[in-house]
């Protein structure tokens, strides 16, 4: 696959994320195993955060363009690392 | 299945911590002194990283219940390698986990033992025996995703249940993730196979 043809997928994908992410996953009332074992033993997360985009949001935004938006940053962050290796190598 | 901060005792979290960035710096170091095969594999590197992230965002939810979506432990260990599809997965938790709090920074070490070294390394050992006994890549591409799925949640609930002398989490946590790797499984076993197809040149296999 050439890196236009990937990247139009992961915009597409992106695209499409926040009704899984954002719509389904709270009419439906998500959570997951570790949230079960989390209830049984009585655990609870720490109120403590380092960044603003906590849970895939942006301050000030609907939900589902903040999810569309964290979603580019990341592909950005990781794309960004990935040419850095790449012009370690050929240096 | 990214544990918070909150939920492994100081002692798993540190263990888990210190075993994780040992074995990334020796990976670190034996793929530095290899730069040929890197700069061959950096821009599918790149873009199976790119490709985790999202679809992990990407998540079905069922009611009342959990989510289905691919963690890709198995998918990168089998296009890139284990050693590069450790590091992948790791670049992907550390994204999620410094830039948008999904998983939490004392959990680090633990996330990327889960997902990252066992999710991938089973993946990758299941793949190949698979793949040699059967010649099927849709079916050892299944397999491989369901053993890695299951493994890696198996992994979660020992470290759980170790840090709160519990069993609990290892019986929640076992099964859920028994079945949510079939889920796994499908994904892995139909990208693979797709790849396989598209671009057999590409799978780190052949």
């Amino acid at each position: 696959m050439s890196s236009r043809k990937t990247l139009l997928t992961l915009f597409i994908l992106l695209l499409l994320s926040p009704v899984f992410g954002v719509i389904l996953a709270e009419g439906l009332g998500y959570h997951e195993p570790l949230d079960i074992v989390a209830e049984e033993l009585g655990l609870s997360e720490l109120e403590f955060t380092w960044t603003p985009f906590k849970d895939y949001a942006v301050p000030g935004l609907p939900e589902w363009l903040g999810y569309i938006i964290c979603g580019a940053l990341g592909v950005l962050v990781i794309v960004s690392v990935g040419f850095i290796v790449k012009a370690l190598i050929r240096r | 299945m990214h544990i918070p901060d909150g939920y492994l005792s100081p002692a798993v979290a540190g263990v888990t911590l210190l075993l994780t960035s040992g074995l990334l710096l020796v990976i670190i170091r034996k793929i530095s002194s290899a730069k040929d095969s890197l700069n061959k594999k950096i821009s599918l590197f790149t873009a199976l990283s790119a490709g985790i992230f999202v679809a992990q965002m990407i998540a079905w939810p069922i009611p009342g219940g959990t989510s289905l979506h691919l963690v890709g432990g198995a998918l990168a260990g089998i296009l890139v390698g284990p050693w590069l599809g450790i590091l992948s997965m790791s670049l992907v938790l550390l994204v999620q986990c410094l830039v948008f709090h999904d998983g939490g920074l004392t959990a680090i070490g633990a996330n990327i033992l889960n997902m990252g070294v066992i999710g991938v390394l089973a993946g990758y050992a299941v793949f190949k025996l698979a793949y040699r006994v059967s010649k099927k890549v849709w079916l050892s591409g299944f397999l491989a995703g369901w053993l890695s799925l299951t493994l890696a949640g198996l992994a979660c609930g020992i470290e759980l249940g170790v840090s709160w002398n519990s069993i609990i989490p290892i019986y929640v946590m076992g099964p859920w993730h028994v079945v949510l790797g079939l889920i796994e499984g499908l994904i892995t076993g139909s990208v693979v196979g797709y790849l396989a197809r598209k671009s057999p040149n590409i799978i780190g296999w052949s």
